[in-house]
């Protein structure tokens, strides 16, 4: 059937003429024809490849293949350098006493640079050859021949484009007729060239639509720079909720409302017992006894104590009590600045404050206890150091209210500068 | 109706009605308002499967792992079971798209696009276990190296990443192939299309293809080298595979002979459930003279061939193991045909070995119901193939204190079956939606395409 | 993907060997003879199996350097089997997947594979002195060698056993490659018709005993190699061992059908019959075969490296820290990488002179593949106590002691079974060098690649 296609009073522009041939011989034939008459700009169109068509049109091989081998090349490195880099460059870490590299690679790094390889080569020739083909371009002037939908049924074309530098309707016509065409057919485009063009909204479709496929990305790119008062999401709570209850927490289970049970009565815990009255409490026995006027067995009179004790002493007990002992440290001082009132810590060497014929044991008991304003300090200081702090504070004592028989004969001559 | 009796000859009689009969034909599949009801049932049943299996998966992921019956020796048991045994599933597809194609095999033309979509749809299977058993699956990603602020990358030296990779090259591979082997047929589809959707569906689908010689000779490049490509991966593939058991040192598992016999093996399979898949299609959408018996035949031969190679090498490695003088692959061996799972590895050489060898006969070959059954006990011995290698490996490690027992529980089934249902879902969806043959290239493979040609 | 195009021979086409596989043999003979000689002579020169200073700390050790000469010849008759071998499955195949392609080179492959009953009693070189006790090619026959853990292993790897799976497996190749070649060589004669008292045409029969034949191949190669390869270091196993000494195989098969093709055809014949597209063929296959032995090479070595179990890497020990990981590097380039990228494309391999030099090349590093595989093994450790000499085997002692110690025995040996081989080619090629009554000759000449 010869009938044009276009309905339309009026043809557009004339885009070329298309063939038909009845076999896949004809089409080669025709095509070496139409090449030796010397046309560029034309194509042959089947529903499957023709072999023997590529030398009749005279195509150049493609450079497909070389895009591929570099693309091939490219994974190749890129997945030796992804793994070097990651196991053995920025964090080289040892898996089974396994070399971090060993050149040219290592054999458990193959598997995945091999993967890479053919990875990378297989986008390059998809995505090479849709790009190098100009696909896709779901349009084409040729479609608009009824004729033409049989290209992927049974249909043989070929097509000369009228910009074709040798192109004259009327030559081509003869040109086709004569290399055995079974029809030949005008194709022109829409007179309207506006079908030609992409409409406007589509543009502003595309447009909208791809910012609107960013926002999600923009939203969590700002989540992770941002703070919040409130709690974040637990979008996989994972171990973040648990059913159990934490200590020093509310829980109205229990009638005192608390998830601590505390001690169970009757009970010790392990390395708790402290039953030795005189080494833990400073007492001769505890019901009934006496503060202890010596040191305890496990309390070693040495000079490491002595420094021990002027360490945990000048720590703890200085900043209220003085380095001197005498009941005027830091803390009073500012108490006194500051105009709030007055805080009198115990003068420690003055005899007439009585410290000084305090037993030992009661002074470690105000150590551990405390005394009217002062808190006891037996959960920050363990027992070995505040009998080194007593010991300390007896010496301090000492020093103060020394005599000069007290002091040895070479020390008192260093003291008075007199020459021996 | 045989395209022989067509005229193929310079021209003269319609040698084109070979090629038309051909697009009908194949296009009726998809065209045809009336539906076979078997097609209906086939994705019912794929359908019922599917949920199933899907709140299995969902149970599985809420609550864990433990719901499964892997315990602590057995720490892989029905999923990489299942894992290993779809993606073996997936390799005959490949094999018949590249190697045959490499091979200049014509026959392979009424079969390849079913057998890439059936590896397509088999990997997607495969990638739902090595997921979902890791139990917090929704951290899969952090295996994609990304900088992160612990300063952490994958661990690229452990056979389990190199799984990785080698999937999802394989996953995008096939699809690429698949595709890329589809434009011309979906412009096919295009061209046919009555209604506005298929041909806005189809039309985008196709990319405007029209057949262009140009555009043929880049594509047909680009095929040949993607089908190069493919047959050095589907090779590395499964060898990546075998890799995770034999990286290890487990008796049993550590074999330098895994690679290729996890190939072959996976071909072997692979073209089983094609032709279980092909023969009730071909029968279904009257394709008798497109997939011709020539053809199924070809296949039973390559599945025979592979099944003996399979064959041979639990030879060698029972050679081996004697040979070698090591205790504990003498021991795994003995226990395989003798400890509690002597009826897997029963199973497994029956049907691996035995059943196979039906193929040599003529008449086997032949019969349509004789082949089917034949190929779903090989399946059936390739799944027990995997199970006793990863069971009876780890129920009997080197210290006798870890020996234990492995049962199943039904989420482990359901799974699977879920993963039956969305291979055969997506299958049947193929099926009746896109061009289940390669239209373009059978037509090629014709005596008419070499009509009017000077010899 | 096209139907099958066909072509007639060429009238002017010189396809028969008239005289020339006559003076291919008297030129093997003779080359055979002087690299034999050499070798002997050289061999006198060789190290023993021992260091230095073991012989000193014990001298009941032998210090004769005859076994070097045997190890070499094993090497280069391996080399020669593997072309043999190779060949055979090429037809085998042919026949199997009614392959049309190949027509023209089936006959030059059935030529090649016929050597396999003169390199049978090539073997009988070292395999009578083994029968007879010699002690200095296989470690097994030495009194020392003991397989714990391995109930009946000294049994299967004693001389009198070893020597009858040698003479099974000999029997059952030279079986099947007389017949197929008898029955080809049938063809030219009556045409690919039913012989008398068969129902099935020759080619009908080629065909179906393929199949069996594929599978009995696919054993006995597979212990053979076993046997002549790996035996060499007893104690140490591989499964994938003789798939890869089978890739070896077809590398060498495609190389050699090719090389053969083209010195044919330097001599005038079958110039019109082997072209560049079955040379592209040849080369694909042999490209897809060097793939297929890297591959093979590759999986045994990363498990084994991987794994790291001290029984098995003592193999990639040896080979990676002594002197041989020279050889080592040498393998991977020149038996992979260089021809794995050459052979990519597809002008390397019609082009015939560029061609030619890759199977050459192949070839050689065949045997040096050979040659990193037996080699190594040469060295055998020696616990030595005073008078308590227990000679340990190869793959043990210092691992710097197994130097290469290449002699020129090692090449002398190899180049003699060189001189067999192709002596033995010219007393199978004889008639017409294709199968002219092939029914699908025309296909084969009319052959196009993509």
């Amino acid at each position: 059937m010869d009938t044009p296609d276009n309905t339309s009073v009026e043809n557009g522009e004339l885009y070329g003429v298309l063939a038909e041939f009845d076999t896949p011989g004809a089409l080669i034939k025709a095509a070496r024809k139409v090449r030796d008459a010397g046309y560029t700009e034309f194509d042959c169109y089947s529903p499957f490849p023709v072999h023997g068509i590529d030398e009749a049109m005279g195509i150049k091989r493609t450079i497909l293949p070389l895009l591929i081998f570099g693309g091939g090349i490219t994974g190749l490195l890129g997945g030796c350098l992804l793994q070097w880099y990651c196991n053995a460059s920025a964090w080289h870490w040892n898996v089974s006493g396994k070399p971090l590299w060993t050149f040219p690679i290592t054999p458990n790094n193959v598997p995945i640079a091999f993967e890479c390889t053919i990875l990378l080569s297989v986008f390059t020739s998809f995505f090479g050859m849709w790009i190098l083909n100009k696909l896709p371009q779901v349009w084409h002037p040729f479609f608009r021949l009824d004729r033409f939908a049989k290209v992927t049924d049974d249909g043989f074309f070929l097509g000369i484009e009228a910009k074709d530098k040798r192109f004259d309707l009327a030559e081509t016509r003869r040109l086709l007729e004569s290399a055995g065409a079974l029809e030949v057919e005008d194709c022109n485009l829409d007179p309207d060239p506006e079908t030609r063009r992409m409409p406007i909204w589509l543009y502003g479709f595309i447009i909208v639509s791809t910012v609107f496929a960013l926002v999600p990305f923009a939203l969590i790119y700002r989540a992770r720079a941002s703070h919040s008062k409130e709690p974040h999401y637990h979008i996989f709570s994972d171990m973040d909720f648990q059913a159990k209850v934490k200590s020093d927490t509310a829980f109205d289970m229990f009638p005192d409302g608390r998830a601590n049970r505390g001690e169970i009565p009757g009970t010790v815990a392990r390395g708790w017992l402290e039953d030795d009255s005189a080494y833990w409490r400073g007492l001769t026995q505890d019901q009934g006894g006496e503060w202890i006027t010596n040191f305890p067995a496990q309390v070693q009179i040495t000079p490491e104590l002595m420094k021990r004790g002027q360490q945990r002493f000048n720590i703890y007990c200085a900043p209220c009590h003085g380095y001197d002992g005498r009941g005027d440290g830091m803390i009073p001082q500012r108490v006194r600045k500051a105009g709030a009132g007055a805080l009198l810590p115990r003068n420690l060497i003055d005899p007439k404050t009585g410290v000084i014929t305090m037993p030992n044991g009661q002074v470690f008991n105000t150590i551990s206890n405390g005394y009217n304003t002062m808190m006891g300090y037996s959960a920050q200081i363990p027992a070995q150091d505040r009998w080194a702090i007593v010991a300390y504070v007896r010496a301090l004592e000492r020093a103060q209210n020394a005599a000069q028989g007290d002091v040895p004969a070479d020390k008192w001559n260093e003291i008075n500068g007199a020459t021996p | 109706m045989s395209t022989e009796a067509t005229a193929a000859a310079h021209g003269t009689g319609d040698a084109r009605a070979a090629f038309r009969e051909i697009t009908h034909d194949i296009a009726w599949v998809a065209e045809n308002p009336k539906v076979p009801k078997a097609w209906y049932g086939a994705l019912g049943v794929g359908l019922l499967l599917l949920s199933i299996g899907g709140y299995c998966i969902y149970h599985v992921v809420m609550t864990g792992i433990g719901v499964w019956g892997n315990n602590n020796s057995v720490g892989w048991a029905w999923d990489i079971t299942n894992f290993v045994w779809w993606i073996g599933i997936g390799h005959a597809g490949t094999l018949i798209s590249a190697i045959l194609y490499l091979m200049r095999q014509g026959w392979r033309t009424s079969i390849n696009r079913a057998a890439e979509a059936m590896t397509i749809f088999a990997v997607m299977c495969a990638g739902i276990f090595p997921i979902i058993h890791t139990g917090r699956p929704w951290f899969a990603w952090w295996m994609i190296p990304h900088p992160n602020d612990m300063h952490m990358w994958p661990q690229f030296r452990s056979p389990l990443m190199w799984d990785v990779f080698a999937i999802s090259t394989y996953a995008t591979t096939s699809i690429l192939f698949w595709y890329m082997g589809m434009v011309p047929d979906l412009a096919t589809f295009r061209d046919r299309s009555k209604s506005k959707i298929r041909q806005l569906v189809y039309g985008v689908l196709a990319l405007g293809w029209r057949g262009s010689a140009r555009q043929w000779h880049r594509y047909e490049r680009a095929y040949l080298i993607l089908a190069g490509l493919s047959t050095p991966l589907v090779l590395s593939v499964h060898s990546v595979v075998s890799f995770d058991f034999a990286t290890s040192l487990n008796p049993g598992w550590h074999t330098t002979i895994f690679p290729p016999y996890f190939v072959a093996g996976a071909i072997f399979s692979g073209f089983a459930m094609v032709m279980t898949l092909m023969i009730p299609a071909r029968y279904l959408f009257n394709l008798k003279h497109i997939i011709k018996e020539e053809h199924i035949e070809a296949m039973c031969k390559v599945t025979l061939a592979t099944g003996m190679m399979v064959g041979f090498s639990y030879s060698v490695e029972f050679f081996i193991a004697w040979y070698s003088g090591n205790e504990f692959e003498q021991f795994t061996f003995l226990n395989r045909a003798s400890g509690p799972f002597w009826w897997a590895w029963l199973s497994m050489v029956s049907c691996n070995v035995l059943i196979p060898q039906f193929f040599w006969f003529k008449k086997c070959r032949t019969n349509p119901w004789i082949i089917i059954i034949l190929c779903i006990f090989i399946n059936i011995g390739m799944w027990f193939e995997r199970f006793v290698i990863i069971a009876t490996s780890l129920t009997r490690q080197w210290l006798p204190s870890t020996w234990s027992y492995y049962v199943p529980t039904k989420y482990d089934v359901g799974v699977f079956v879920g993963t039956i249902g969305l291979f055969l879902t997506l299958f049947t969806l193929f099926m009746r939606f896109l061009p289940s043959v390669a239209i373009a290239e059978v037509k090629n493979t014709l005596p008419e395409a070499h009509a009017g040609k000077e010899h | 993907m096209s139907a099958t195009a066909t072509a007639t021979l060429h009238p002017d086409e010189k396809f028969k060997a008239g005289k020339a596989g006559q003076s291919l043999f008297r030129l093997g003979l003779v080359g055979f003879i002087i690299f034999i000689a050499a070798s002997l002579i050289f061999s006198t020169s060789a190290a023993s199996h021992y260091t230095a200073e073991d012989l000193k700390a014990a001298p009941t050790l032998s210090a004769s350097g005859m076994g070097r000469f045997f190890y070499a010849y094993l090497i280069g008759w391996s080399w020669i089997l593997s072309i043999a071998l190779g060949s055979l499955l090429f037809v085998l195949i042919h026949h199997a997947v009614k392959a049309k392609w190949s027509v023209t080179t089936r006959r030059l492959a059935e030529i090649l594979s016929s050597t396999i009953l003169w390199i049978g009693v090539a073997g009988l070189v070292f395999v009578i002195p083994v029968l007879a006790g010699n002690k200095d090619i296989y470690y097994w026959a030495h009194p020392d060698a003991h397989f714990p853990g391995a109930p009946g292993k000294s049994g299967w790897l004693s001389p009198a056993a070893w020597a009858a799976r040698y003479a099974f497996y000999f029997i059952i190749w030279i079986a099947i490659a007389k017949w197929f070649e008898a029955k080809s060589r049938k063809m030219d004669e009556i045409g690919d018709v039913a012989e008398e008292g068969h129902t099935k045409t020759l080619s009908a029969r080629m065909r179906w005993l393929s199949y069996p034949m594929i599978v009995v191949y696919a054993l006995s190669v597979n212990y053979a190699g076993y046997d002549f390869l790996m035996g060499t270091a007893p104690k140490w196993f591989s499964t994938i061992y003789s798939v890869n000494f089978f890739g070896g195989c077809m590398m060498a098969a495609y190389a050699s059908i090719s090389l053969f093709a083209w010195m044919l055809q330097r001599s005038g014949r079958l110039t019109r019959s082997v072209n560049a597209e079955h040379y592209q063929d040849l080369g694909k296959m042999l490209f897809a075969f060097t793939f297929f032995w890297t591959y093979t090479a590759f999986s045994q070595f990363m498990l084994i490296w991987y794994a790291n179990v001290p029984e098995e890497t003592v193999f990639y020990n040896y080979r990676m820290f002594s002197e041989w990981s020279t050889v080592s590097w040498i393998l991977l380039f020149c038996q992979f990488a260089i021809p794995f990228t050459f052979l990519l494309s597809r002008w390397t391999k019609r082009i015939l002179p560029v061609f030619v030099a890759f199977c050459i090349w192949q070839m050689l590093f065949h045997w040096v593949d050979l040659y990193w595989n037996v080699m190594p093994h040469y060295h055998w450790g020696a616990d030595i106590h005073g008078s308590a000499v227990s000679v340990t085997g190869p793959l043990s002692g210092p691992v710097d002691n197994n130097t290469i110690s290449f002699n020129p025995v090692d090449v002398t040996a190899w180049l003699a079974m060189l001189f067999f081989f192709v002596a033995a080619v010219g007393r199978g090629m004889r008639g017409n060098l294709i199968p002219i009554k092939d029914p699908n000759l025309g296909a084969s000449l009319a052959h196009e690649n993509y």
